[in-house]
């Protein structure tokens, strides 16, 4: 395997990690006790600094190890959270961000930019404020590796202990026990040994043929515990070994056990495969275990008791069992898939899609009933294959609400205004895609609210409003959109205010008469400064115009409402899936064009009197149900030449509370459309929204809808203003 | 267009010929390294694209991709061909800020595919000729005939042609301009 493949999925993963370090620790600060949230920041650290242990990326390591070491001491319930400590971790997962994507840059951790690295001595230091002396001299240490090899250097007691104690009856089986301790020295070397003499009875008691003695053995080897036990295999039966591991392994099995991989593993297994344990003395402890006189002890005990296994490694296994039982139940039944995979699948799904149109096109056409009927089957499945598929691709938006507590937290602290953000609709779901690129456009526009929206508390107070502001993030979907709403409850925006520096700025006349809505967006145009608007903090967190920007491209709108001294509420309408649509097809001349379903709100017919009349009037608007309805004529807009039939219909189209007709020639029923990109060439062409392909195989143009009227409505705006322009 | 064109059409290999698609337009024979050419289909089954310049055709089908076609006699600056049975759609594919993009041309007829020995390339007249020089690679003579060596990387420049619809209000008017306005004033 490709170690770079690796590291990229160390990267994604110890970002997903920090993020959701970062969301515990804003948790942490209204539970600062809670035992599953300090857990999961440090089972975070501690993963962080695992992996990048495996990758070499000892600047991380060192540096996680500190913080995880504090971690520990407030997992052990030594010191507790608080919000000096919860800004430093936050400063912590800051920092390893850096060192992340510094990683994921290619550079090299030993060349870090004098700001990082000042910054990663100053945490250091700070951390270590929170360590005994003794904890932040290991962390001083740049591998854990090599601080193991330095304790087991230093303590005296790095020799095996073997306790023998041969049966009675060994000598007459045929075994010397000098055998045994000679063997031993084929594979180590025996540093020291005690005879154990007293169970030797007075000469004239004693059976030459009986074995009395036992020895205590220090013993140097490099062989596991399997291997030395081997070789007391044949007087297992009738004598009493016991091997004691030296101190430093027994760190090294609890970090073999922590090294394990994420099995669900019994404990027994646990230890043997980590070598504390050997096979056969898990076996007896179980035989032990299961005697019927014997109490019902959990194996740990049992083990410790027999004395197999230290109780230090019995905790650690037990610990890493629970830590892998927590695991399992938080990442539920996730499974990691590579995006291009996905969009490979929905790309063959939509192929499957355009097949089946054409396949129950043909069905019908052949008038056999059995087949229409089984291809009616099929095209049902295949409706079914796109929804689930199309649902692997959605995300649930809380993420990224979640994103934005810190950006608050911090923001507030910087402004000195006391904000909080409340979230709603966080299990909405949608694109992926379109998620990834709505973060910076909801930063800006929650950074605006709390910078220009939210009032200073002492003006709030006066306002009869409660000193703390709020943030509101709200998501839900409506009509196949999906609508994120960024609100406040601040002092609105002032519409004289906005009028009148937009008259200054030439944007509108002074004579246009504007409703609410269109005053209060027209800070979204481009040049539109709210400088005067603000005396504090003007010039940043501003820029409307590329908001708005950022959002039409991906074919969403956006727009604002606003109550003087209540609040603003800021709307992104955003299409939820940017691959497959139902469409509705539509035929102008010999053209078919498709226009999205879910915007069209229902057909009627135009009568030729209607036609004309309006044709009289020169205004391009029927009368719907008493409701002046503005309507396109396709023909003309498209230029089609050639007659017009005798009946032309109008589909009623809705998108985003505007209404408006499209005049067609033909009405042709519904049709699931898969979105072929526009490409390059016909990118500029705002009518359009893409091209999808019929059951007969020809193209078909989607229409955008919001693009046409758009389009359309600053054309006919433009000879508006050129004229308010001459007068 | 620079003199040594020539020596800009030799590969590395410094091989004398480069084999060409010759193919007819309004009568006037043209060329294209087939490198560039992907396949040759018939005419047919194509969409209608409205609000676009006048010499992009549509779009085709072409195994599940839509393909932009352009009528190159318009794209010269002439009015669209007339379809005979004869008429082909010849798919290139050009580089485009380093992403491959294919699109289609209408022909009157496709001829044949010829070598063309390199050293007979001549570069394009300053002046004289009925198309843009930036168009034209180079000219030679097949049979005392001059056959016109197409630069399709500019004839088919994307950036060129989506500039021409930048300006959704131009792309609207253009495209009212001819029938609704009219009716409109009456």
């Amino acid at each position: 395997m490709n170690i770079d493949d690796v590291l990229k999925i160390f990267i994604a993963e110890s970002q997903e990690l920090l993020q959701q370090m970062e969301d515990a620790l804003l948790q942490i600060e209204q539970n600062p006790h809670d035992p599953d949230i300090i857990n999961a920041i440090f089972r975070a650290a501690h993963t962080i600094k695992g992996s990048a242990g495996l990758f070499g990326l000892d600047a991380i390591v060192s540096f996680t190890h500190v913080a995880e070491s504090v971690l520990d001491r407030i997992r052990s319930g030594e010191m507790a959270f608080n919000d000096t400590l919860t800004a430093l971790f936050l400063q912590v997962c800051d920092q390893l961000n850096a060192l992340i994507a510094h990683v994921d840059a290619g550079g090299s951790l030993d060349e870090l930019e004098p700001a990082l690295q000042k910054q990663g001595v100053a945490l250091t230091t700070n951390l270590s404020h929170y360590l005994s002396g003794e904890l932040a001299v290991a962390a001083a240490a740049p591998q854990r590796a090599t601080q193991v090899v330095r304790e087991s250097s230093d303590t005296p007691n790095e020799h095996w202990h073997l306790s023998l104690r041969f049966g009675p009856d060994v000598l007459r089986n045929g075994m010397d026990p000098l055998a045994f301790l000679r063997y031993l020295n084929t594979f180590g070397q025996i540093v020291h040994i005690v005879t154990l003499t007293e169970h030797v009875p007075a000469a004239d008691e004693m059976d030459p043929e009986t074995n009395y003695l036992g020895f205590e053995v220090a013993f140097a080897t490099e062989a596991d515990k399997e291997t030395i036990e081997g070789a007391f295999e044949f007087v297992r039966e009738d004598s009493q070994i016991r091997i004691f591991p030296p101190n430093s392994k027994t760190v090294d099995y609890i970090q073999l056990i922590n090294e394990l991989p994420e099995e669900d593993l019994r404990l027994g297994e646990m230890l043997v495969r980590c070598g504390a344990l050997t096979q056969s003395e898990l076996e007896k402890a179980l035989l032990k275990q299961s005697e019927p006189e014997a109490s019902p002890a959990p194996i740990g005990e049992v083990l410790i008791n027999e004395q197999n296994v230290q109780p230090q490694v019995v905790t650690a296994a037990l610990q890493k069992q629970k830590q892998v039982k927590d695991n399992r139940t938080a990442e539920g039944n996730l499974i990691r898939v590579d995006a291009n995979k996905l969009d490979q699948l929905i790309n063959l799904i939509g192929e499957l899609i355009i097949a089946g149109a054409g396949t129950q096109l043909a069905a019908q056409q052949s008038g056999a009933a059995q087949l229409v009927e089984s291809t009616g089957v099929l095209s049902r499945l295949v409706e079914e294959v796109r929804d689930s598929a199309l649902t692997l691709r959605m995300v649930q938006i809380g993420t990224t609400f979640n994103r934005f507590q810190r950006v608050v937290r911090d923001v507030s602290k910087e402004l000195g205004k006391d904000i909080v953000l409340e979230i709603s609709g966080g299990d909405t779901e949608l694109d992926k895609t379109v998620v990834e690129k709505i973060g910076d456009p909801l930063t800006h526009l929650i950074r605006n609210s709390m910078d220009h929206g939210i009032e200073p508390a002492s003006v709030r107070l006066e306002r009869g409003k409660p000193a703390q502001g709020t943030v509101r993030l709200n998501a839900y979907h409506e009509s196949s959109s999906i609508v994120i709403e960024v609100s406040d409850d601040g002092g609105g925006l002032n519409k004289d205010r906005i009028l009148r520096k937009a008259i200054e700025r030439g944007l509108v006349s002074d004579n246009q008469s504007l409703t609410d809505k269109e005053i209060f967006n027209l800070i979204f145009e481009p040049g539109f400064s709210t400088a005067d608007q603000v005396s504090s903090l003007s010039g940043r967190g501003v820029g409307m115009d590329v908001v708005k920007k950022n959002i039409t491209a991906l074919r969403g709108t956006v727009d604002l409402d606003s109550i003087e001294g209540v609040g603003t509420t800021t709307r992104i309408r955003l299409p939820l899936t940017l691959a497959i649509i139902d469409g509705f097809l539509i035929g102008v001349g010999k053209a078919t064009y498709v226009v999205p379903l879910d915007m069209v709100e229902e057909c009627i017919e135009l009568t030729s009197d209607q036609s004309s009349a309006a044709r009289q009037s020169t205004s391009d608007y029927i009368d719907l149900r008493g409701d002046a309805l503005p309507f396109i004529r396709l023909r003309e807009l498209f230029a089609v030449e050639d007659e017009p039939p005798r009946r032309e219909n109008v589909v009623v189209v809705n998108y985003a509370g505007n209404r408006a007709g499209l005049v067609v020639d033909q009405l042709m029923g519904e049709f699931q459309t898969v979105i072929k990109p526009l490409g390059k060439i016909f990118d500029n062409n705002r009518a359009l929204g893409g091209f999808t392909i019929l059951g007969s195989g020809a193209v078909a143009l989607i229409l955008s809808v919001p693009g046409m009227i758009g389009a359309i409505a600053q054309r006919q705006a433009a000879p508006s203003t050129a004229m308010t322009i001459n007068s | 267009m620079s003199t040594d064109v020539t020596t800009a059409l030799l590969p590395s290999s410094g091989e004398a010929e480069r084999q060409h698609l010759t193919f007819v337009v309004k009568g006037e024979t043209f060329a294209v390294d087939t490198l560039c050419v992907r396949e040759i289909i018939e005419y047919g089954q194509l969409t209608v694209v409205p609000l676009m310049p006048a010499f992009i055709c549509g779009v085709i089908n072409l195994r599940g991709a839509v393909v932009p076609v352009i009528d190159l006699e318009a794209r010269f600056g002439g009015v669209r061909t007339a379809t005979t049975s004869r008429t082909c759609v010849v798919i290139l594919e050009t580089q485009d800020e380093e992403q491959p993009q294919v699109i289609g041309i209408v022909v009157d007829a496709v001829s044949e595919v010829l070598e063309i020995p390199l050293e007979q390339v001549r570069p394009a007249p300053a002046f004289g000729s009925r198309i843009r020089t930036d168009f034209i690679q180079g000219i030679t003579k097949i049979n005392d005939e001059f056959v016109v060596l197409l630069n399709v990387s500019q004839v088919l420049s994307i950036s060129e042609i989506a500039g021409l619809v930048s300006n959704p209000q131009t792309a609207m008017a253009f495209g009212s301009a001819r029938t609704a306005l009219p009716q409109r004033s009456l």
